[in-house]
């Protein structure tokens, strides 16, 4: 009997027009597209996108070329110098990310033990060259202080779950 | 000369340039296109006799089967054409013998009075349907031949699946009869259990 | 009916016949290119709509420029022949798949009196022309010289044979209820005074279904796309090809879908009849069922998953061949008794 049952199941294609049954019915749902350029959809402020160099309030830079960072960096995308300045800190010379390398983890921004790297919520940039996604420090540097507001915000949301 | 005749002269050109090309070309693949070739406008010069049934079932059956299967064959074939090409001289007497005895056959065939009166074709009315015609005669004056012809196809291919069919033991394939029938409580157990503590 | 042609037509004297067959011809190829770049827009929309997305809607209103700008890109775009291709019969492969499936064009009915060739053999000479077309997949796997899209080609081919069979028997039933080989006649056979219940779809339903899947996998369509198979070996045998000579298999494909949804519609949903007894019979009705047909294509895409290979031939070989020739039987015994009514 389930023998019979079975045949006429499969051979009535009953499955199939299930199948059909369901995605007629999705044809009719409501859409889910987000029109990329003129609807966004809601980020977290722990969104990992470009990366930034923070400064202090006075304006010196945060980074103190720990180099934790460098060790962290499971792509090994981050390339970094340092040296005595003249008023004796110690500071980098050479902070570079690649960005090609970059796989978005965000450990550089954990490790960090100033807050000096950070990731921000910025994602839509691009590269006409493969030059530029190698971003320097004065870049990164510009990026921070371009969205310093935002990063800032973020990281006190943050501050509270650490 | 009509323009049936331009299009027979054409037909027929090009069946016999295709019929050559299949016995000079080098590579099997070109040859068996050049005989898929020769079918086409063998099949036209069939259109232009008013055997359509026959020249589109040529076309269908030979062209659209025969020859596909042929191809797939052939383009699988990795064949030595060096090796193929030698001996070429030893068996020419034996290949234009056996040549010129077809020729001398076709000569005789078509020469002989018999076929002769066949030649003028039978002019028909437009709505005259050549495929009730030969079907009535197939299945009326020549059942026994045709039934025949049906039978010994069929023995021959049950012959052909009875000398491929072999059944190896440790064949890892798959039967998609029991794959159907499977069914979810076959191959997913569900335990309901208490959630453990937090350690 | 064409009355106002006839000056025309005594200024062109014996030039006539052929200028005007050229005339018809483009009026057939013109409009089905049409529908065949708006059947890509479709099948866009139709899938992404069942899958909860609203599908290309950039270009122009409701994305109704996408199909223009998409073939201005294939258009503007190099054809690269590879170096270890065999060149002549490389270029000359996505014409042998154009061809057979414009030429098939020239039998179809699209009302009592719009038809090219009224021809005797219409249905045979149908099943011939849509057998060609294998050649031209064939040919473009061989050569390319590519393996991907070798597989590609010995995969089609197989298929295409095994379901051509399906195919035919299930065309064996139409015309024995039809007794006729003509399309106009097959259609003309399902006029009743009972609309859709004279249609061949009644009696032959299993024939539809099996007519209806063997022509998804005619046409290399989901889910019997194994030529293809974009995610096993690329795109089958048009992998090496690229710009117009990529969209002239394109174009084959998508004629082909059109050309089997004309079919379905002709042959067991009554072609341009009414479905309904009082409403009067039109080319609309032929183009709704074609319409319709077509979607079910497009379903059965957003649906299904690929069939895989061995399955693929077993339902060619074990279950639509021993269907359709006990269909045969069966309805030959039908038709000797009183209860045949269609």
């Amino acid at each position: 009997m389930e023998k019979i049952k079975d045949f006429f199941k499969t051979f009535l294609l009953i499955e199939l027009l299930k199948g059909m049954a369901l995605t007629g019915r999705y044809m009719f749902a409501r859409k889910i597209t987000v029109q990329f350029p003129d609807e966004k959809t809601p980020q977290s402020f722990r969104f990992r996108g470009l990366h930034a160099q923070r400064r202090y309030e006075n304006g010196e830079e945060r980074c103190i070329g720990c180099k934790l960072c460098e060790a962290v960096c499971p792509a090994m995308a981050i390339k970094i110098a340092v040296a005595e300045r003249e008023d004796g800190t110690r500071r980098t010379t050479q902070y570079d990310i690649d960005l090609t390398k970059c796989i978005f983890c965000g450990f550089c921004e954990e490790s960090c033990p100033v807050d000096a790297i950070v990731e921000t919520r910025v994602f839509e940039y691009h590269g006409e060259k493969r030059g530029d996604l190698y971003y320097t420090k004065p870049m990164l540097l510009a990026v921070g202080d371009k969205h310093e507001a935002q990063i800032a915000k973020d990281r006190l949301a943050d501050s509270k779950y650490r | 000369m009509s323009f049936f005749d331009v299009v027979f002269y054409l037909f027929a050109t090009i069946t016999v340039l295709a019929g050559v090309g299949v016995v000079v070309a080098r590579n099997p693949v070109h040859a068996a296109l050049f005989l898929v070739l020769a079918f086409c406008s063998a099949a036209g010069i069939w259109m232009l006799l008013e055997a359509e049934f026959l020249a589109i079932t040529l076309i269908l059956v030979y062209v659209g089967a025969v020859m596909v299967l042929f191809l797939f064959v052939v383009m699988m074939l990795d064949i030595n054409l060096v090796k193929l090409r030698e001996g070429f001289w030893r068996w020419f007497p034996f290949g234009a013998l056996l040549a010129g005895l077809m020729v001398f056959e076709m000569v005789w065939v078509l020469g002989s009075r018999q076929t002769a009166d066949v030649s003028k074709a039978i002019v028909h009315a437009a709505d005259y349907s050549n495929t009730k015609e030969l079907g009535r005669l197939i299945y009326t004056q020549y059942v026994y031949p045709f039934e025949i012809a049906a039978v010994i196809l069929l023995v021959a291919m049950v012959a052909a699946i009875a000398l491929t069919l072999r059944r190896r033991a440790g064949v890892k394939s798959q039967n998609v009869a029991d794959q159907v029938k499977v069914k979810k409580a076959d191959r997913l157990r569900i335990v309901s259990m208490k959630s453990e503590p937090k350690q | 009916m064409m009355d106002w042609l006839l000056p025309v037509q005594n200024l062109l004297g014996p030039a006539w016949l052929p200028i005007w067959t050229v005339v018809k011809i483009m009026l057939i190829v013109a409009p089905l290119m049409g529908a065949v770049a708006y059947l890509t827009l479709a099948e866009r929309k139709v899938i992404g709509w069942m899958q909860i997305r609203i599908g290309p809607n950039r270009v122009g209103y409701f994305g109704l420029l996408q199909p223009l700008a998409d073939g201005l890109k294939l258009f503007m775009k190099e054809i690269i022949v590879p170096s270890g291709s065999n060149k002549f019969l490389f270029v000359i492969a996505p014409i042998m798949v154009l061809m057979p499936a414009l030429a098939a064009w020239a039998v179809v009915p699209f009302n009592a009196e719009l038809v090219l060739s009224n021809a005797n053999a219409g249905l045979l000479y149908i099943l011939a022309m849509t057998s060609l077309g294998v050649y031209g997949v064939i040919i473009a796997g061989w050569a390319s010289n590519s393996k991907y899209a070798f597989l590609g080609c010995l995969r089609s081919a197989a298929q295409i044979v095994s379901y051509e069979i399906a195919m035919g028997f299930a065309l064996v039933t139409v015309l024995m209820a039809a007794q006729s080989l003509n399309l106009g006649d097959i259609v003309k056979g399902q006029h009743g005074n009972y609309g859709m219940l004279n249609w061949y779809i009644i009696p032959l339903f299993p024939m539809f279904i099996v007519y209806l899947i063997s022509g998804v996998a005619e046409t290399n369509r989901a889910p019997f796309d194994v030529a293809e198979g974009e995610s096993e070996i690329v795109a089958g045998f048009h992998v090496e090809y690229s710009g117009m000579a990529f969209a002239l298999f394109f174009l084959g494909e998508y004629a082909n879908m059109i050309l089997v949804a004309f079919l379905t519609s002709i042959m067991f949903l009554g072609g341009w009849l009414s479905p309904v007894p009082f409403l009067p019979d039109s080319i609309v009705w032929m183009l709704g069922k074609v319409a319709f047909v077509l979607f079910l294509f497009l379903w059965f895409r957003a649906t299904f998953p690929r069939y895989r290979y061995d399955q693929l031939m077993r339902l060619g070989w074990k279950v639509f061949i021993p269907v359709s020739l006990i269909w045969v039987v069966v309805v030959g015994a039908w038709m000797q008794t009183s209860y045949w009514l269609w």
